[in-house]
């Protein structure tokens, strides 16, 4: 911290000082200061990891810090809870959604208000979020279930929530991340007008440089749990916050995976499917996808991703539409079967779905393999062979673990999702369907994992890439594609699109067409 | 024929009293399997209270505080330790089902009290029912306390970013719940049928709490089907009425069980899932972990 | 808790290490049997005098040992009943229910061979193999009713398993009294008592039930320890989701846990009403047995699921019901000892659950240093 950009801030209106936090086997953070000051937009930047998030709770009361104290307008608080927060004046938007899918707009609007004492008086507070959704711009049916919403106005609900409550200190936990291009301006203008006209602070977690650009003034930047710099966003380059961000200079690892387009592997024609509320989100999709070769779709959660990703593997029925893999008719085949045939899926929930916390990394590497013949001789797993598999993919794929027969809930996310592709590709799969394979890993995981899908690309693989992160898309992908409300927008090579036009057609737009 | 009707309206209200404990306990996502065990706790409580101090509301109370009592353990297992609420529901109803027959069973036999008093010719705890019926509907959809109550129970994490205290909610409802069990458990031994006898509920627990799964966790829905059950619960002991000669008085008794499992099995169906099921509690019989 | 630089904690264990499970198991009984001691307590006779009645008719006694071990093998079956479809994550309290099954189903063998009118009746090999594949059949449908509708449509299997057991338990009812088809033609409510000729063969004092019994448990654990199709089994009771990822069918795996579950279910009523001496007829009481095989929960669950471990137990928690009914006469207690056992293990299991899931830590406050690497976020 600079002496002169003490001087320029006023004093803060929010700080932490000397915050440490501790999770079994992890320091989550260790001795990090924080000043946030009034009536600015403070940024915390740093990768996924560093901390930021487990910052922010502390700050909102969600948890408590080991050491370090957290000083509000001078004065020290101890949240016990979000409640005594809330109370103070500090709301908290977070990354994943806090609102309740099956309640009303209003209710969740209303719920934890300071007023909501014995009768709801649902009808006031109507009138009176109505003028402030007519102040801010913003257009929410305050009749509409939650569920029913899209993730921009999921998030719009929540942040009238804070306002509705009254906050002065609004902390946004990576608010751009589900937003398309479009709705991440339009939150951005929003941000900057309640900064300069309310006078609201605004403490902004992310770890994308341009948000930081456009909105911030100060930045605190984390690593590895400790703070790397406190700068002033005007007096520091790009450059220099990656650096304070990343530490050394990564290497990362590139693979340049020769383009051989083979056959035909995956073909899927006018495929329609139900989602688990009973809507039809996939609503006539048809695509193509040759050996050797890597396409990529984009979209916004909720667009009928899942349900394609589910679809292919056997895992959701198809309404109608037809999927063919290696020129068989698999669409009414059970999961078994399609493996058997050479499907290759990674699930984007790598611990609800891929892996069974509670069972060793052994028996976990069983989970595609217990129908192998070479691993169960005459229906008996073969234990040995199976091992001798998972310590292979714990070295190949460089997974943090002991020892192959530690409970897979004690590997980390990053760990996990590497063993998880590592199971899957070690099966020598025709077709890889790869849902979120990089979320929430840091910058090495995901790189390694994307030169994984490469490599499996060069042994002739068929790849289906489902992500959300354009720079993944187009960094890996021969043809590239968005899915908006279960349908293609477009799905060309990808020389013939660049990342705006594809962030256009997340948004259901066609964009400028190259 | 009258005496019919108002001994099927004080078999409902058994039923009911049990299941709207249950289905606030539900509603704020807690699960207690074990409701038949805290009907059997309370009601041998009561009966015990009553018969050795000769008075009725000790009695109650007594069934009321066990019932309590015993949905607070199952708050402690499920909410402070994050057990499993199927492992802690199943143990209480072990529980009770053992100490009770044990406690119980020197006193097998009639209570030996003046019968329960009646109000117009039907037992109090219908019009009680009946009334906690209204308010706990008028509770959960009228108040912020109810608002409170379906949130944590559809999704405690953004409750508690809320600024709710999910834990104490919770807690609230299982006991709750619980004293309403334990309610139940009372007027099932001192009114509806003052003789104890050794597992004297023989499934009616189990029956109040597929009740709660019947009525798409909606006091009114409840109330109907408490009715109807208690009907024809009353039928099946006495099926002269219907259809006199024909099968065996045994075989009329299964009908209340096996309509249950019918019925079950109809409202676990696609077709009724996808335009009914949103009902149920999102995060019901979940730990939270914040 | 705060001692110096020091704090004492209650943690959340992550993994039990077996021994700290075993003494989970061995603390849960060791308390129900010191809680039970109080109400065993009686003027004339400390709590220990209860104990050492029943412990000496349940083991040293040659009456009292046989009807122990009947009881264990008994109680054997019924826990393999509900450690089975358990693995795959799925309650099944319908214990009493399969038993009355197996029973009637048992007996509908005579009946039909005309045993009931004439009171003998000629039995070859295949009346005697009949009745427990009977039995088993009849406990394995009615767990295929259970199972079917678990896994097409998800009913939940605790209230079906717990409405069968009412619907079978009046069934009974209906066949031996009153006049109904097992009725024995000298006892009114009780059916009659089976001819020598249906009978099985006491092989060193035991039925043939209490070998395959035991083999059944030896197995049971291999095949979940070993083979596929156990593996598939775990796999789906920890982690639905993830088992359907594998291609592991959902609906073969609740359906085959509760028809193996419901099978030896239905054995155990063959096992007790129809193949074990003392008895040979569906008694009066018959719904005291249906409720002793709610200690098969116990014993599972005690044994975290482990079948030969559950052996022991069995024999220990037969030893207890037998002898807790002699010393109950003997002393003159209430009626109601063993159900009072029952319910106290129950309780005591819930809480070691706890001894192994929780551990008291201490915790040096003063800052460690940092070389763990940083958690991901969103991991929480």
């Amino acid at each position: 911290m600079t002496p002169e950009l003490e001087h320029r801030t006023p004093p803060p209106v929010l700080a932490a000082r000397g915050i440490s936090k501790s999770f079994p086997g992890v320091r989550a953070l260790d001795r990090v200061d924080l000043e946030v000051a009034e009536g600015e937009v403070h940024a915390v930047l740093g990768q996924n990891g560093a901390g930021k998030t487990t910052l922010m709770n502390i700050l909102f009361g969600l948890i408590h810090p080991d050491e370090g104290e957290v000083y509000l307008r001078g004065r020290r608080v101890r949240f016990r809870s979000p409640h005594d927060a809330l109370a103070s004046g500090i709301g908290m938007v977070h990354q994943t959604r806090r609102l309740v899918p099956a309640h009303t707009v209003l209710e969740n609007l209303v719920l934890g208000h300071p007023r909501a004492r014995g009768l709801l008086d649902l009808r006031r507070a109507r009138q009176e979020l109505e003028a402030l959704c007519a102040r801010y711009g913003v257009h929410v049916d305050l009749g509409a279930r939650v569920w029913q919403l899209s993730e921009g106005e999921k998030q719009w609900v929540e942040i009238l929530k804070a306002l509705y409550a009254g906050v002065r200190i609004l902390i946004l936990d990576e608010p751009t991340s589900a937003l398309t291009p479009p709705e991440v301006q339009a939150l951005l203008r929003a941000l900057r007008a309640l900064v300069d006209q309310d006078g609201v602070t605004v403490v902004l977690v992310t770890h994308k440089l341009p948000v930081v650009r456009a909105v911030a003034r100060t930045v605190t930047v984390l690593r590895a749990g400790r703070v790397a710099a406190r700068l002033s966003v005007s007096d520091t380059t790009d450059h220099e916050l990656v650096q304070h961000m990343v530490g050394q200079e990564v290497t990362l690892p590139t693979v340049q995976a020769p383009d051989h387009r083979g056959p035909v592997v995956l073909e899927v024609e006018d495929l329609s499917a139900y989602n688990d509320k009973g809507v039809l989100s996939l609503r006539g999709v048809s695509l193509t996808v040759h050996e050797g070769e890597i396409v990529g779709v984009a979209g916004v959660t909720g667009n009928g991703q899942e349900e394609l990703a589910q679809v292919l593997a056997g895992l959701r029925p198809a309404v109608s539409g037809r999927v063919r893999l290696l020129g068989r008719d698999v669409t009414h085949l059970p999961t078994l079967d399609r493996w058997r045939l050479g499907l290759g899926y990674v699930p984007a929930e790598r611990t609800e779905v891929a892996s069974v916390a509670a069972l060793s990394l052994v028996e976990n590497t069983g989970l595609n393999y217990h129908f192998d013949p070479e691993f169960c001789p005459r229906g008996m797993l073969d234990r040995a062979r199976l091992e001798r598999l998972t310590r292979q993919i714990l070295a190949t794929f460089r997974v943090k673990a002991p020892h192959p027969y530690v409970r897979a809930q004690h590997l980390s996310g990053g760990n996990l999702q590497k063993l998880v592709l590592g199971r899957v590709l070690s099966r020598q799969p025709r077709l890889l369907v790869a849902h979120l394979p990089t979320q929430g890993l840091d910058v090495e995981a995901a790189s390694f994992v994307r030169a994984q899908l490469l490599e499996a690309k060069a042994r002739g693989a068929a790849v289906l890439l489902i992500s959300e992160d354009l720079d993944e898309i187009f960094a890996v992908s021969d043809r590239v594609g968005a899915l908006y409300e279960g349908r293609f927008v477009a799905l060309v090579p990808r020389n013939e699109a660049d990342p705006e036009t594809v962030g256009a057609w997340m948004a259901g737009s066609l964009g400028r067409r190259a | 024929m009258n005496e019919l009707l108002a001994r099927s309206l004080e078999a409902s209200t058994v039923f009911l009293l049990a299941a709207l404990g249950e289905l606030v306990n539900q509603r704020s996502g807690i699960l207690n399997v074990g409701l038949e065990g805290l009907m059997l706790f309370g009601g041998t409580a009561a009966f015990l209270v009553a018969q050795s101090t000769g008075s009725y509301p000790a009695g109650l109370a007594a069934g009321i505080a066990v019932g309590g009592l015993l949905g607070w353990i199952h708050g402690l297992f499920s909410i402070r330790l994050r057990g499993d609420q199927v492992v802690s529901g199943m143990g209480l109803w072990i529980l009770s089902f053992g100490l009770t027959t044990y406690l119980g069973s020197p006193h097998t036999g009639p209570l030996g009290l003046p019968r329960f008093p009646a109000l117009v010719g039907l037992s109090p705890f219908v019009y009680c029912g009946t009334l906690l019926v209204a308010a706990v509907w008028f509770v959960l959809s009228r108040t912020s306390l109810g608002l409170a109550i379906r949130s944590v129970g559809e999704s405690p994490a953004a409750a508690a970013a809320s600024g709710v205290n999910v834990a104490g909610i919770r807690y609230l409802c299982v006991v709750f719940g619980g004293t309403l069990a334990g309610l139940a458990g009372a007027a099932y031994t001192l009114s509806y049928n003052p003789v104890w006898n050794y597992n004297f509920l023989m499934g009616w627990g189990f029956v109040s709490l597929a009740l709660v799964f019947f009525s798409m966790w909606n006091p009114w829905v409840l109330l109907g089907g408490s009715v109807l059950f208690g009907a024809m619960w009353q039928l099946s002991l006495s099926p002269e009425y219907v259809l006199p000669g024909v099968l065996s008085r045994y075989v009329w008794r299964t009908v209340p069980f096996g309509v249950t499992i019918a019925i079950l099995t109809v409202i676990s169906t696609p077709w009724f899932r996808t335009r009914w099921g949103l009902a149920k509690p999102q995060a019901l019989g979940v730990p939270y972990t914040d | 808790m705060r001692i110096g630089a020091y704090r004492l904690s209650v943690e959340r264990a992550e993994a039990p290490s077996p021994p700290r499970v075993a003494l989970g198991a061995l603390l849960a009984v060791a308390l129900a049997l010191l809680l039970a001691s109080v109400l065993f307590w009686t003027p004339e006779s400390g709590p220990w005098t209860a104990y050492r009645i029943a412990f000496g008719y349940a083991f040293a006694n040659p009456s009292g040992l046989g009807a122990t071990v009947h009881r264990a093998v008994y109680l054997l079956l019924c826990t393999l009943a509900f450690l089975i479809p358990l693995r795959g994550g799925l309650w099944n309290i319908g214990l009493p229910g399969q038993v009355y099954a197996g029973a009637l189903a048992a007996f509908a063998v005579p009946f039909w061979a005309g045993a009931r009118e004439l009171g003998s009746g000629t039995a070859g090999g295949v009346a005697l193999l009949s009745m427990p594949l009977a039995a088993a059949l009849a406990g394995a449908s009615l767990g295929a009713l259970v199972g079917l509708l678990r896994a097409k449509l998800a009913v939940n299997e605790i209230l079906v398993t717990m409405m069968l057991n009412s619907v079978m338990f009046w069934l009974v009812s209906d066949f031996i009294k009153e006049g109904g088809a097992f009725m024995s033609a000298t006892a009114e409510g009780e059916s009659f008592t089976l001819p020598e000729a249906f009978r099985p063969p006491l092989p060193l004092g035991l039925p043939p039930s209490a070998f395959l019994g035991l083999a059944a448990a030896v197995v049971v654990d291999f095949v979940f320890s070993r083979a596929a199709a156990g593996y598939r089994v775990r796999t789906f009771g920890l982690n639905p989701q993830a088992a359907r990822y594998a291609g592991i069918d959902p609906v073969r795996v609740s359906l085959w846990v509760f028809v193996l579950g419901g099978a030896f279910s239905g054995l155990a009523g063959y096992h007790y009403f129809a193949a074990v001496p003392g008895l040979y007829k569906i008694p009066t009481n018959y719904g005291y047995y249906g409720d002793l095989s709610f200690y098969g929960i116990i014993c599972a669950l005690i044994a975290r699921g482990s079948a030969v471990g559950a052996v022991p137990m069995a024999l220990l928690f037969a030893g207890l019901s037998v002898g807790g009914r002699f010393a109950q006469g003997a002393l003159r207690l209430p009626f109601g000892v063993d159900y009072a056992i029952l319910g106290l293990l129950m309780t005591t299991f819930v809480f070691s659950h706890l001894v192994d899931r929780y551990r008291v830590v201490w915790r040096r406050t003063a800052p460690a240093p940092t070389s763990a690497p940083p958690r991901p976020e969103g991991a929480r």
